[in-house]
């Protein structure tokens, strides 16, 4: 086991050179497209979140503007945010070639918001998706010795907040019927890359690549990724350098997916993304429990449970970035 | 009492070890089944499945925790004090 060579601290993954790694990230960027993938140029879902924003900025230093197509594509439950913060961010990277895709009709043709709703009423039988907002969470901490379950929470007009653990059935239900939407931008996505000989740039961070905080062959299908390697918090960090709308950097990371708002940290990280990327940065670079959990104010137990849970995503999520065997 | 609980031990252990394939030598009624990856994340709602299938048991929110289903033998205490 390879030991750290420099004493963990708060700053340790603040990136120095941002110049030079950004204009490292460009260049590969465009080798990658132009050279190995042997595309034109690059086709983008833009959501008026950070990872995609900081994506199409790159992109459209790499490619020039006229060479990136952001697309939005938003369906019933996005919030009209994002489609605002997504236009703002595609004219300040002088982007004009940007279309609106609607997804909705696509999802209501594979039942994607009729099975949703059906698993969620099974669970909370007072359930009406025509005026109530559901959605679903981890409740337990991170720092729990036992895998995370979900709970289904509905939030009622009056306010009435109603949240059960959600059976196995019913979770695998929402999860599969919503992951419709995903598949769906990356159909459109490959739709608008193939119409143009472009390659589709994929927007997932390295939390979410190796945290599985992605779907298989939505989300997570694409030419290239190049934040996948970034820590969220270095994501910021390029994001300010680049000159992202300080708007689209100041948001709270949603899902943008489940009609009551959901940030990912309720629904998947269960810890703040400053915290984690200190805590990951320091598990999968061997520092010991008690050096890390002298910085980050916390006890050793809970460093070591921590560990272990991070551990236990990462292995539980090998079949999302397996390639077909044969 | 003594044949009640090795039905409901034999019972709980069939299923760990036929939900996962797991040869029965690996596993012992003391073995940590998340920490040693015999059950992941999928496996726990499943096993709470199972759990109200076979013992009309409901578990909520707060009795997920590391006491109740650590090991066979912690999870046959929470499915007697639940019966």
């Amino acid at each position: 086991m390879k030991t750290p060579n420099k004493p963990f601290s708060k700053d340790i993954l603040h990136i120095e050179n941002i110049e030079i790694v950004c204009n490292d990230i460009i260049k590969k960027l465009k080798t990658d497209v132009a050279k190995k993938l042997q595309r034109r140029g690059a086709v983008i879902g833009i959501s008026g979140g950070i990872d995609s924003s900081v994506c199409l900025a790159l992109s459209a230093k790499a490619f020039g503007p006229n060479k990136v197509t952001a697309i939005m594509l938003p369906e019933q439950d996005s919030s009209d945010d994002s489609r605002i913060l997504a236009e703002k961010l595609a004219a300040k990277f002088d982007v004009t070639d940007t279309l609106v895709e609607d997804i909705t009709q696509a999802l209501n043709g594979f039942g994607c918001y009729q099975r949703r709703d059906e698993a969620i009423a099974r669970v909370i039988t007072d359930f009406n998706p025509t005026v109530d907002k559901a959605k679903i969470e981890i409740k337990q901490e991170a720092a729990s010795n036992l895998p995370p379950a979900f709970s289904v929470t509905v939030i009622k007009p009056n306010g009435e907040v109603i949240s059960k653990l959600l059976p196995v059935r019913e979770y695998l239900q929402i999860v599969a019927s919503t992951n419709f939407k995903q598949r769906s931008r990356m159909s459109m996505l490959y739709y608008h890359a193939e119409r143009l000989h472009y390659a589709v740039i994929g927007t997932p961070n390295k939390h979410e690549v190796e945290q599985g905080f992605f779907v298989k062959h939505g989300d997570g299908a694409a030419d290239v990724m190049p934040i996948g390697h970034l820590y969220k918090t270095q994501v910021y960090q390029i994001a300010k350098h680049l000159g992202v709308p300080q708007e689209i950097i100041d948001r709270t990371p949603t899902t943008d997916t489940y009609t009551a708002e959901q940030t990912q940290e309720d629904f998947f990280y269960q810890m703040p993304f400053k915290q984690m990327d200190l805590m990951w940065y320091g598990w999968e670079n061997n520092y010991s429990a008690e050096e890390v959990s002298k910085v980050m104010n916390k006890t050793k137990e809970e460093i070591e449970s921590i560990y272990k849970n991070f551990e236990r995503k990462k292995k539980t999520t090998e079949y999302l970035r397996m390639r077909p065997i044969f | 009492m003594m044949n009640v609980d090795t039905d409901l031990k034999s019972k709980i252990k069939d299923y760990i070890i036929e939900s996962t394939l797991d040869d029965v030598e690996k596993i012992n009624d003391n073995t940590l089944i998340f920490e040693e990856g015999i059950l992941d994340s999928m496996g726990l709602l499943f096993l709470i499945e199972f759990l109200k299938d076979e013992f009309n048991i409901e578990t909520n929110d707060e009795e997920l925790v590391v006491e109740n289903f650590q090991s066979i033998n912690s999870i046959l205490n929470f499915v007697e004090q639940k019966i």
